[in-house]
C-alpha cells in the first residue's frame, strides 16, 4: 500500500513539474473550451453543454492515450522503468498510479471547464452531478487502462505512436464529440458503436443534457468498467520494463480483446439501433436549447392581443423574455438574432381534428393507405407548414402511442402529436363502415385499434378506463347517424352519457361527433367538452350555441372539409393549386386527386353537389351564429378525408372563418390558444408568454389584417428548434 | 564465514542459443566477488539470474538463502542492485528518488545520511536531469542501498565514466567493502577486478574459464612474471648467464635490453643484478612485471577483454 501512494504522490509531483504535460492537461483543453464555446455560439443554450461534453471527452482521450500510454512507453524507453524492475514491487503500483494520477490530473480540468461553463456561459450546474463524476471518474479509468495496455504491447516509442494515433484520431471523430454522429451515414453510426469513446460521450451526453441518471446508462458504465478491468489486467501480464524485452507482434491482438465488451455493445446496438435512437434525440434537445432573439416583429399573442412591435427571446426551448419595442442587442443576450420586422410571431397553428391514417386525397394507390409509412411523414408535413399541434380523432392506438413517444423524444421530427382514443360509436355506427370490405381477422385486429362499441352503460366506463393508461388525451363519441341515403346505427343516449361521465371521472376530455341538432342537444346535456362539425343540415338555433357556452363547449366547425366536399363535388381543383398544399404535398397524391376530381370518377357526389354546397353554406351560417353567441371556437379541418391533405390545414379553416363573417383575430385565437386549452395545453403552448414553449410560426405581412398571409411562413420553431423546412421532406422522399 | 551464493551447473538458454552453458561458484559473506568477462560472455545472464530478474534454465542457485526464481520478491527485498544504463524521470529531485524507492522496501535507511554518505548532501535536492555523469552513477549506487542490504550487486559501475569519477566510485566501493558488506562485481576493467575483488571468475563463451583470488590467477600463468634490463652498454655476443629458476630470455637487437622470465622473479633478480654489476655492462634501467589479469585473460581465451 505504502509503495502504492508513494508512488502515485511522485507521479504526480513529477506531472506537476511537467511543462508538456500542464499545456496538453490544462492549457489545451481550456483553449479548445473557449474557441468551441465562441466558435459555435457556446452561449446560445444548450450549445454549451456539447461544448464541456466534447472538452471532457477530448480530455479523457488524450488524458488515456497520450498521458497513459505514450508516457508509459516513453518512461521503458528512456530506461527509467528498469530501474523499478530491480525494487519488490510488481507493476500494479505503475499501473495504478497512471489510473490515479490521470484522474487526479484530469479532475480539476473538468471542475474548471464546467464552472467556466456556468459562470461566463450560463450553462446550469449539472443536475446529476454524482451520476456524472462517477461516468468521468471510470471513463478516464477505462481510457489510461487503454493507454497503459498499448503501451504494454507496443515494442517501441513509433510503434506506440502508430497504434495510439490509429485507436485516438477515429475515436474522437466518431464519437460524437467532434462531429454530431447524427449527421453521418448510418453504417459509420453503427461502427461507431463499437467505440468506447462513442459510449462515454454518449453517456455524458445523456447525464449532461437529459437529466440521465447512471442507472439509464447501466450498459456503458459496465462497458467502461470492463475496459478498464480487462486493461489493467492485459498491461499486468505483459507489463515489460526494459526495452530490450521484446514482445510478439501478435500481442496486439490484445487490443481487440479491451475492446470486445465494445464490439458486444456494438453489435447488441447494431441490432437494437437504440442508441442511435437516443442520440438523434439529444441532437435534438441541443437543437431546442439553442438561444435566439426575434427580433423587431409583430406578436400575435395567441388570446386575441396583438404586439405591433415586440422582440422574443427563445432559450432553452421556452420563452425567455418579450422586450416591447426595442430590445437590447442579440449579442448582449448571447442569441442568435432572427430579422422579424415586417413579419408575426404566432403561436404554431393546432388542428384538433385530423384522421392521420386517411391520405387526404382521391387515390387508390395502396402506398398511401399505409399508415406505418405515412403518418410521420404527415406529422412531418404539419410542422412543415407551421401547425404544431395535432389532435388525432380516430386512427390505430398502438400506432398514435408508438408515434408520440417517438415525436416527444425528439428521436422523430414532426408536429406536436395529441391523440384521442378508439371512437366510441354504436356497433354498425358510423366509424364502422370504413372497416366492413376487410377480411374478418383483419377488420376485428383493426376495430379493436380504432373504434369501441360498447353496449352498456358498464361496458362504456370500463372501455374508457381502459384507454387512460394508453396515454389518450381523450375520448371520442359519435354520436352522428347519418342522413338521407347513407344511416348509421346511433349510439345509446345512456350508453353515451356513461362514455362522458367516465371519461369526466378519468380527467379526459370529450369531443362528440355530431350530425344533426338532436346529437348537438344531447351532447350539450351530457356535458361534452367540444363538439366537431355541429351539423350542416340545418341552422342551429341561438338558444343552442347559448347553452353551448353556458357549458363551456368547445366548437369545431371543421369547415375545410366541407369546403373540399362541395369543391371536389363541383369538379373544382383550385384548392390543390394553393402554393403551400402544393410544397407540403405529396405530389402524386394531389396529382391523383384532380385526376379523380376532374374525370368523374367521385360517382354519385357530383350529382349531389348543389346540396352539399348548400351543407357548406349552413356551415359557415352556423359558425358565425357560435361567434356571435360568444361560444369557444376551435380549428380543427378533419383532415384525411376528401381533399384535406395534411399540412396546411388550419391555414385554410381561419381563411373559411374570415370569410364566415368571424374577425381575423378571433380565428386565430381558435387556431391557437383556445385550441391549446382544448388539448389540455393551454399552460405551455398556445400564447406567446413568457414561459410558455417557444413553439411559434413566423409569418410574412400581417394576417391579423389579411388573413392569407397565414400561408406565408417564414420560420417554425418547436419548442425552441428552429425547423429546416428545406429537409425535413428529405428522408422521406429517399424511399 | 558464511556461504551467501552458491550457483550449481547453470544453464540459460534463450531459445537455441546457449548464453550460460554450466556455471559453478560460490561468494562467501564479505567477500567481493567480480565476474569478469567480454561482452556476451554471459555475466549479465548470470547476474540477472542471481537478482530474481530472469528465470534459469537449470541448475541450483541460492541467494541469501532464498531461490530467486521462485522467492524474487523476498530477495529484491533484501538486496541492493546498481545496474549499469537506469535512468530516474528528469524532474525528479534526489531525495524524491531515494524516498520513493525506499517505500518499496520493508527495510529502509535514513536516506539523508546516506546521501551524505556518498557525497550527494548538497544535490538532495536537485533534479535529476541537473547531475553530472559521476553523481547519477551514484545516485544509482544510493538507490542500491536504500535498503541496507547485505549484498550488493554492481553492473559494471564505473562504464563510461571519465577517470576521475572511476577513482572517486572506487573508493566507495572500497568503503562498502571496509563495512563487511557482501559484493558482487561484474566489470570489463581488469584494474577495476584487481584492485577491488577479493576473488574473480572469468567468463568466457558461457562458462568460467578460470575462478581464484587475482593473485593465485596470475601465479596460474606459467612463469608470467619479467625482468627486464636494461644496459649501457650492449650485451656481448655470448649472451647472458643462465640465471636460476629463468625459464626463457629475449635480446634486444640493440643488445642493450634483455627480458629474463621467470617464476620465482625474486631470486632471479638477485643474480642479475649481480651478474651486470660484475660484468660492467652498466645498469641502465631495471624492471620487474608481473602478469597482469589482462595478461591472463588474454592467455586463457586468446582475445582481449575488450574488443
Amino acid at each position: 500500500m505504502n509503495s502504492y501512494l508513494t508512488y502515485i504522490k511522485t507521479q504526480l509531483r513529477l506531472t506537476m513539474r511537467d511543462r508538456t504535460v500542464l499545456v496538453f492537461t490544462y492549457l489545451f483543453p481550456l483553449l479548445f473550451f473557449f474557441i468551441f464555446a465562441q466558435t459555435m455560439g457556446g452561449g446560445k443554450g444548450a450549445m454549451i453543454i456539447q461544448v464541456v461534453n466534447m472538452v471532457l471527452v477530448i480530455g479523457v482521450l488524450g488524458g488515456g492515450f497520450f498521458g497513459g500510454g505514450m508516457r508509459a512507453t516513453m518512461e521503458r524507453e528512456a530506461n527509467i522503468l528498469r530501474r523499478f524492475k530491480v525494487a519488490p514491487i510488481t507493476p500494479m503500483p505503475i499501473i495504478v498510479s497512471s489510473l490515479v494520477s490521470g484522474l487526479v490530473n484530469f479532475l480539476p480540468v473538468a471542475v474548471l471547464v464546467i464552472s467556466i461553463a456556468h459562470f461566463r456561459y450560463g450553462m446550469p450546474w449539472p443536475e446529476k452531478w454524482l451520476s456524472l463524476s462517477v461516468f468521468l471518474i471510470v471513463g478516464s479509468f477505462s481510457f489510461r487502462a487503454l493507454g497503459m495496455m498499448i503501451a504494454s504491447v507496443a515494442n517501441s516509442m513509433q510503434e506506440s505512436q502508430v497504434i495510439i494515433q490509429l485507436l485516438y484520431f477515429p475515436m474522437l471523430f466518431l464519437s460524437g464529440a467532434t462531429f454530431p454522429l447524427s449527421i453521418m451515414p448510418v453504417w459509420l453510426q453503427i461502427v461507431a458503436q463499437f467505440l468506447p469513446s462513442t459510449h462515454l460521450y454518449e453517456g455524458m451526453q445523456l447525464i449532461l443534457l437529459k437529466q440521465e441518471g447512471l442507472l439509464d446508462n447501466m450498459s456503458k458504465l459496465a462497458a467502461l468498467l470492463a475496459t478498464t478491468a480487462v486493461g489493467m489486467f492485459v498491461s499486468f501480464t505483459l507489463f515489460r520494463w526494459e526495452k530490450e524485452e521484446k514482445i510478439k507482434n501478435s500481442a496486439k491482438a490484445w487490443i481487440m480483446v479491451v475492446m470486445l465488451p465494445f464490439v458486444a455493445m456494438g453489435a447488441y446496438e447494431g441490432y437494437t439501433r437504440d442508441s442511435i435512437a437516443k442520440q438523434k434525440s439529444v441532437d435534438r434537445d441541443l437543437r431546442r436549447n439553442h438561444t435566439r432573439l426575434i427580433k423587431d416583429a409583430r406578436v400575435f399573442v395567441g388570446d386575441g392581443t396583438v404586439i405591433e412591435r415586440a422582440s422574443v427571446l427563445l432559450k432553452n426551448g421556452k420563452i425567455e423574455d418579450i422586450f416591447l419595442g426595442d430590445a437590447p442587442p442579440a449579442k448582449s443576450l448571447n442569441a442568435d438574432e432572427e430579422e422579424g420586422a415586417g413579419k408575426t410571431l404566432l403561436p404554431g397553428l393546432i388542428d384538433v381534428h385530423v384522421h392521420l391514417s386517411a391520405p387526404g386525397g382521391y387515390t387508390d394507390k395502396p402506398e398511401f393507405y399505409d399508415p406505418l409509412k405515412n403518418v410521420p411523414r404527415r406529422l412531418a408535413a404539419y410542422l412543415f407548414t407551421g401547425v404544431t399541434a395535432v389532435r388525432s380523432a380516430g386512427d390505430s392506438i398502438d400506432l398514435m402511442q408508438k408515434q408520440s413517444k417517438l415525436l416527444g423524444s425528439g428521436e422523430q421530427l414532426g408536429t406536436e402529436l395529441f391523440y384521442l382514443g378508439p371512437m366510441f360509436t354504436a356497433e354498425g355506427g358510423h366509424g364502422t363502415e370504413y372497416f366492413k370490405m376487410l377480411p374478418e381477422q383483419m377488420r376485428q385486429q383493426a376495430m379493436a385499434q380504432t373504434v369501441r362499441t360498447p353496449k352498456t352503460a358498464a361496458e362504456a366506463g370500463e372501455q374508457v378506463a381502459a384507454l387512460k393508461p394508453l396515454g389518450v388525451d381523450g375520448i371520442k363519441a359519435i354520436l352522428e347517424s347519418g342522413g338521407g341515403s347513407m344511416t348509421f346505427n346511433r349510439l345509446d343516449t345512456g350508453v353515451y352519457k356513461a362514455i362522458v361521465a367516465a371519461a369526466k371521472a378519468q380527467g379526459l376530455p370529450v369531443s362528440t361527433h355530431t350530425g344533426d341538432l338532436r346529437d348537438i342537444n344531447d351532447s350539450i346535456e351530457a356535458g361534452t367538452t367540444s363538439i366537431e362539425h355541429g351539423t350542416t343540415r340545418q341552422e342551429i338555433p341561438a338558444e343552442v350555441f347559448a347553452r353551448m357556452k353556458a357549458g363551456g363547449i368547445y366548437y369545431d366547425p371543421t369547415l375545410t372539409v366541407y369546403e373540399a366536399v362541395a369543391e371536389s363535388a363541383a369538379g373544382k381543383t383550385d384548392l390543390l393549386d394553393r402554393s403551400l398544399v402544393m410544397q407540403a404535398g405529396p405530389a402524386a397524391l394531389i396529382q391523383s386527386s384532380k385526376q379523380w376530381i376532374q374525370s368523374g370518377k367521385l360517382g354519385d357526389m357530383s350529382a349531389h353537389s348543389a346540396a352539399i354546397t348548400e351543407q357548406f353554406t349552413t356551415a359557415k351560417h352556423n359558425l358565425l351564429a357560435a361567434y356571435q353567441a360568444g361560444v369557444t371556437l376551435v380549428t380543427g379541418s378533419d383532415a384525411g378525408n376528401s381533399t384535406v391533405s395534411h399540412g396546411p390545414t388550419v391555414h385554410r379553416e381561419v381563411e373559411l372563418w374570415v370569410d364566415a363573417g368571424v374577425p381575423n383575430i378571433a380565428a386565430l385565437v381558435g387556431a391557437t390558444g383556445n385550441a391549446a386549452k382544448l388539448l389540455g395545453a393551454g399552460n405551455r403552448i398556445g400564447l406567446v408568454k413568457k414561459g410558455y414553449e417557444a413553439t411559434l410560426l413566423l409569418v410574412d405581412g400581417d394576417p391579423t389584417k389579411d388573413i392569407g398571409a397565414i400561408e406565408r411562413i417564414s420560420r417554425v420553431f418547436l419548442k425552441g428548434e428552429g425547423i429546416d423546412r428545406s429537409e425535413i421532406f428529405d428522408d422521406y422522399n429517399k424511399k | 564465514m558464511e556461504t551467501a551464493i552458491a550457483v550449481v551447473d547453470l544453464h540459460k538458454n534463450y531459445g537455441d542459443v546457449k548464453a550460460v552453458r554450466g556455471i559453478d561458484f560460490e561468494v562467501q559473506e564479505g567477500e567481493v566477488f567480480g565476474l569478469l568477462g567480454p561482452n556476451g560472455a554471459g555475466k549479465t545472464t548470470t547476474v540477472e539470474i542471481m537478482e530474481g530478474l530472469r528465470p534459469r534454465t537449470s541448475g541450483q542457485v541460492n541467494v541469501l538463502g532464498f531461490d530467486p526464481d521462485i522467492q524474487s520478491r523476498q530477495l529484491k527485498d533484501r538486496i541492493g542492485i546498481c545496474l549499469q544504463a537506469t535512468n530516474l524521470p528528469d524532474k525528479i529531485k534526489v531525495i524524491e528518488a531515494l524516498q520513493m524507492f525506499a517505500a518499496f522496501y520493508t527495510r529502509s535507511t535514513d536516506c539523508v545520511k546516506l546521501l551524505e554518505r556518498l557525497q550527494l548532501g548538497e544535490k538532495r535536492n536537485s533534479f535529476y536531469s541537473t547531475l553530472s555523469g559521476g553523481q547519477k552513477q551514484r545516485v544509482a549506487l544510493a538507490l542500491a542501498l536504500v535498503n541496507e542490504p547485505k549484498l550488493v550487486f554492481l553492473d559494471e559501475p564505473t562504464t563510461g565514466l571519465d577517470p576521475q569519477v572511476r577513482l572517486e566510485i572506487h573508493s566507495l566501493i572500497q568503503e562498502l567493502k571496509d563495512a563487511k558488506r557482501t559484493l558482487v562485481l561484474t566489470t570489463h576493467y581488469i584494474e577495476e577486478a584487481e584492485r577491488l575483488c577479493d576473488r574473480v571468475a572469468i567468463v568466457d563463451q558461457g562458462k568460467i574459464i578460470a575462478q581464484g583470488t587475482p593473485r593465485e590467477l596470475q601465479e596460474r600463468i606459467l612463469g608470467q612474471s619479467k625482468i627486464e634490463v636494461d644496459t649501457v652498454e650492449p650485451i656481448p655476443p655470448e649472451g647472458i648467464p643462465q640465471f636460476p629458476f629463468a625459464e626463457k630470455s629475449v635480446i634486444s637487437e640493440d643488445r642493450k635490453s634483455v627480458i629474463i622470465h621467470s617464476p620465482s622473479p625474486a631470486k632471479t633478480l638477485v643474480e642479475v643484478v649481480k651478474w651486470v654489476d660484475q660484468s660492467g655492462l652498466g645498469l641502465e634501467d631495471i624492471h620487474l612485471k608481473r602478469p597482469t589479469l589482462e595478461d591472463v585473460f588474454i592467455e586463457l581465451t586468446g582475445k582481449k577483454l575488450r574488443d
